[in-house]
């Protein structure tokens, strides 16, 4: 097939979106709430995912040393912590620096018998776990280590984050499956009420000797086409919709999201690909019954 | 050309629409397909164009077996021929010109020998003129001459015209069954199916006549015969049929 085969192919999809214009804006407005919901699902957990990550930055788990450690000891035991596979940040905090923060919170009298060795704090460490699902059993190789004394208790905040990213990335997947056979159903839909309107033709293109993939391709491009134009709109849309929650949110809760101007490129290139995907796979899907058909079969004589 | 060897076609719903035919077709000649309606005409024809598959028996078109020819051969199998509907089955949102350009890009000619070739075949068959008009804008023998034009573009060695006078005037009839004769003389195979006993005696071709899914009767063209011998002929074939 030439150049000027394929232009004419290109030329007949365009004409099949516009012949049947009514149940193309429908679809490219179901096609449109999918790619939006989705896009929103992907975007709410990607910011959950953050605010866990700087939640899981700022909170620091401190490991107590026990009182008898000597600076020495103290110092391995640092590096030892520094071993472990999922700590990042290993801060030694000293028990002058623990009472130095004690007597500026609450004031130099109280504390003035209890300077130097008479000081009953102990030394410590501040550490920063990677990966805060992993807390428990990382918590279990610190306490492992001769001279730590014990682990301040995190598990809890950092559990119930995970969790919570957890389930926001669990419930969007299950979203975007779900809207992904929605968008399927209604594109292959239409495309099969372009094609019935257009059966006359299809006969005739068999009859005269045209090959399946022939038929099908202007099909096939009427669903890419309105994958592409929803995709675009999406995208506009989502820009908007998403400046708009977040400025509602941001001032219920201080968080700083994720700006919409660093994904929007990636955002409006998968909804490219998905919805010239699915418009795409709708225009196969529904063509194919067609394709077996012969003659009169096809306009249903 | 078209060889059927004794090829027997039964419908799932029981019916035996063909019944152990076989007969020939020879490149370059022109064949008159008669009989009652049900007599098997329709189910000969979309065996040849492959739209159905012989229960029993062998077809051969242009040199290849029907029986085993994948599905994706079917497309090349029908370019050899032109298909002429009774309903003539133009495309009305399509000018004349249009409808007869459709068939090339079906099969993906290129829009400068489409340019080339159409005008040469509405001239052809003496439509010309009409290029920018819609088929419902053409009376019925124009309409049929369309057809007949978008048959041939594609320049097919068998042109297979199912009943193609049926929805037009008598008279029309006689110019589309001349022009059938014209392209005819250029080589072309021609099978005509129809009922119209009238117009098959005018041209002295070959006829084969079908009943109940079996050949009837198979005479030769015979270009010196008169009306009245071909009259008689046919009338000796009914009554040998009836004796039967």
């Amino acid at each position: 097939m030439g150049i000027s085969g394929f232009g004419y192919l290109i030329k007949e999809g365009v004409k099949n979106v516009w012949n049947n214009r009514i149940m193309s804006i429908a679809s490219v407005c179901v096609l449109i709430s999918c790619l939006v919901l989705t896009g929103s699902a992907v975007l709410l957990s990607m910011n959950v995912a953050r605010v866990v990550e700087s939640v899981g930055d700022s909170n620091e788990t401190t490991v107590y040393l026990k009182d008898d450690v000597s600076n020495v000891e103290a110092a391995y035991i640092g590096r030892d912590l520094e071993k472990l596979s999922n700590v990042s940040t290993v801060e030694f905090y000293s028990k002058e620096d623990a009472f130095k923060e004690y007597e500026d919170v609450l004031g130099e009298e109280i504390f003035a018998n209890l300077q130097g060795d008479d000081n009953p704090l102990p030394d410590a460490y501040h550490i920063s776990m990677v990966d805060l699902s992993k807390y428990a059993q990382t918590v279990s190789q610190i306490t492992a280590i001769d001279g730590v004394d014990s682990v301040s208790n995190r598990s809890e905040i950092a559990e119930r984050l995970t969790s919570i990213n957890n389930l926001v990335t669990t419930v969007s997947l299950w979203i975007i499956l779900a809207l992904t056979v929605i968008s399927l159903f209604i594109v292959s839909n239409t495309i099969r009420m372009t094609m019935y309107s257009r059966r006359f033709e299809i006969s005739i293109m068999k009859s005269v000797g045209a090959t399946n993939s022939f038929v099908r391709i202007p099909f096939v491009i009427e669903g890419m086409l309105m994958g592409l134009i929803s995709a675009v709109l999406s995208t506009g849309l989502l820009y908007f919709l998403y400046n708009g929650i977040m400025e509602v949110i941001t001032n219920i809760i201080p968080i700083t999201p994720i700006p919409i101007q660093n994904v929007i490129a990636i955002v409006a290139g998968a909804f490219v690909i998905a919805g010239m995907l699915i418009g795409a796979l709708g225009g196969f899907i529904s063509i194919r019954k067609y394709l077996k058909k012969e003659g009169n079969e096809i306009l249903g004589w | 050309m078209i060889e059927f060897i004794n090829v027997c076609k039964n419908y799932s719903s029981g019916t035996h629409a063909l019944n152990n035919v076989s007969l020939s077709v020879d490149k370059g000649e022109f064949v008159f397909i008669v009989g009652a309606s049900g007599a098997g005409k329709s189910t000969f024809l979309k065996l040849i164009m492959h739209e159905e598959e012989a229960t029993s028996g062998e077809i051969i078109v242009n040199g290849k077996k029907l029986s085993n020819m994948k599905r994706r051969q079917v497309p090349y199998l029908r370019r050899h021929m032109g298909i002429v509907f009774q309903d003539f089955r133009l495309i009305d949102k399509m000018n004349v010109f249009d409808n007869v350009a459709f068939a090339m890009r079906a099969i993906g000619a290129k829009q400068s020998t489409i340019k080339k070739r159409v005008p040469y075949i509405l001239d052809l068959v003496g439509l010309k003129n009409k290029a920018k008009s819609r088929p419902s804008e053409l009376s019925g023998g124009e309409q049929q001459r369309v057809s007949l034009a978008r048959a041939l573009v594609n320049n097919p060695e068998i042109i297979i015209a199912d009943e193609p006078t049926g929805n037009i005037d008598p008279e029309m009839s006689y110019e589309i069954i001349e022009l059938l004769n014209e392209i005819n003389s250029q080589g072309t195979t021609i099978l005509v199916v129809t009922h119209e006993h009238d117009l098959v005696r005018h041209f002295h071709k070959r006829v084969i006549e079908l009943d109940r899914g079996r050949v009837v009767g198979d005479s030769a063209a015979d270009d010196d015969v008169t009306e009245e011998d071909l009259l008689v002929r046919h009338e000796d074939l009914l009554l040998d049929e009836s004796l039967k």
